[in-house]
């Protein structure tokens, strides 16, 4: 290990354990009441100490006749200060097709820095910016899973939850939704080994969810069973529409809506939901996809789930 | 890939777990949230699924005006926090209610009641 190496990995260690301020603290994604769950395919819109570990699905490709997909992903999240923070994620693929050959392998390791743009806590309204990168030639490229070239995708991140509604709404105030809009623009515009452009891509995803949990403490307790009220039944899309350079190749958007729900616990959330393309380009038949999150926040209060520098306090403090 | 694989163990090395207490959401409150009680309250007591913070553990009670029908501080016990009314009559009553777990966390939230026939 060089010097330099030996110094960097001090400075994090130090960085590590230099976590404990005592200050009021909201991770995960808090804003006002509203609690907005980590969603399986849109990022929720607060920077948080959070990991999803795994996110495993299955889905039947596009191809004709079609293989069939499986994902095995995990992601870390990492508050640097109160504002800011990184992501790390990883996803296993294995793509089998009908009597034909399997890939197997990673993609490409994937970072997100994000900063806090907004918490307003009277208005259950958060915005996020953030600068996502694949990162080319890190993962399984021989066997056709990963690119050799590298996806930088600029994306703004927003969730609006309706318990600001006038009483009279009543039930419907514990609906919220959240989205997510990105550009993605390649390293490089033409794929020599495909002789193909490869395109800039407009990604957007977004969810609608009504929260059992919010339904209970802030507007009417029916006295449901304890599970049900750990509950957030969801409908999650997401879609791709190649935007430029994309000569020769379909403009046709591509994608899934996900119905499903979220089960949400003090320490972790649990995930389930259906896979639906919205078109034949898309995929074929209905996929699953499942995940485990952690809120490192709460299961590490005193360590990795303060932030790196500085106090806990959110961009604009919770309004009371 | 390689500097990922050796990270991750690495940021989870001080994890002997904290005494990990989490977020304090609301468990339930008397009267319950969003209910309708036929006799004026003497309290309102919110009992959350977290031990919280007396210092920074606040309620407070107004009517359809906004003004105050509380006694003043909260009395925090436990994951139990309790605020004293004044005298109400019928009428729609709202809580709001601020609190910080043992462990810093800070929630907070609103809800209503109705006494009477509302």
């Amino acid at each position: 290990m060089s010097g330099n190496h030996r110094c960097s990995r001090a400075v994090a260690l130090a960085l590590l354990f230099a976590t404990l301020t005592f200050s009021q603290a909201s991770a995960h994604c808090f804003v006002g009441a509203r609690f907005l769950p980590a969603t399986l395919n849109t990022d929720d819109p607060c920077v948080a100490d959070e990991m999803s570990l795994p996110t495993i699905s299955w889905s039947r490709t596009a191809d004709m006749p079609p293989a069939t997909e499986w994902d095995v992903g995990a992601d870390f999240s990492k508050r640097i200060t109160a504002d800011f923070g990184i992501s790390l994620s990883e996803t296993w693929k294995q793509i089998r097709g009908p009597g034909g050959p399997t890939m197997a392998g990673f993609d490409n390791l994937q970072t997100a820095a994000q900063y806090q743009l907004l918490k307003d806590g009277s208005h259950e309204l958060a915005m996020l910016l953030g600068l996502v990168v694949d990162w080319g030639s890190t993962g399984a490229i021989n066997s056709g899973i990963a690119t050799p070239y590298s996806v930088l995708a600029p994306t703004y991140y927003f969730g609006k939850g309706f318990g600001d509604l006038p009483d009279e709404a009543g039930w419907l105030r514990a609906f919220a939704v959240t989205g997510e809009v990105g550009y993605q623009i390649p390293s490089r515009s033409f794929d020599v080994v495909q002789q193909t452009f490869i395109p800039q891509v407009l990604a957007w995803s977004g969810s609608i969810q009504y929260s059992m949990p919010y339904l209970k403490s802030e507007i009417i307790d029916l006295q449901l069973p304890d599970f049900i009220n750990h509950l957030i039944p969801i409908v999650e899309f997401q879609m791709s529409t190649p935007a430029a350079n994309n000569f020769g190749n379909s403009f046709v958007t591509t994608g899934t809506i996900n119905p499903g729900v979220i089960w949400v616990g003090s320490y972790f959330q649990v995930g389930l939901e259906a896979q639906v393309p919205v078109n034949a380009q898309s995929g074929h038949g209905i996929g699953v996809i499942g995940q485990l999150h952690l809120y490192l926040d709460d299961m590490f209060p005193k360590t990795i789930g303060q932030p790196l520098i500085g106090p806990s306090t959110p961009t604009q403090q919770l309004k009371f | 890939m390689r500097k990922f694989l050796i990270l991750v163990p690495l940021l989870f090395t001080p994890l002997a777990p904290d005494a990990a207490r989490a977020h304090a959401f609301l468990d339930h409150a008397s009267p319950l949230v969003g209910s309708t009680v036929p006799a004026a309250p003497h309290e309102v007591a919110l009992t959350f699924t977290q031990n919280l913070e007396p210092a920074f553990s606040t309620a407070q009670v107004t009517d359809s005006s906004g003004a105050r029908v509380d006694q003043g501080k909260a009395q925090v016990s436990g994951n139990t926090m309790t605020i004293g009314l004044k005298a109400i009559g019928p009428g729609s009553y709202k809580v709001h209610w601020h609190a910080l777990s043992v462990d810093t966390h800070s929630t907070e939230g609103t809800f209503t009641f109705h006494v009477g026939g509302h």
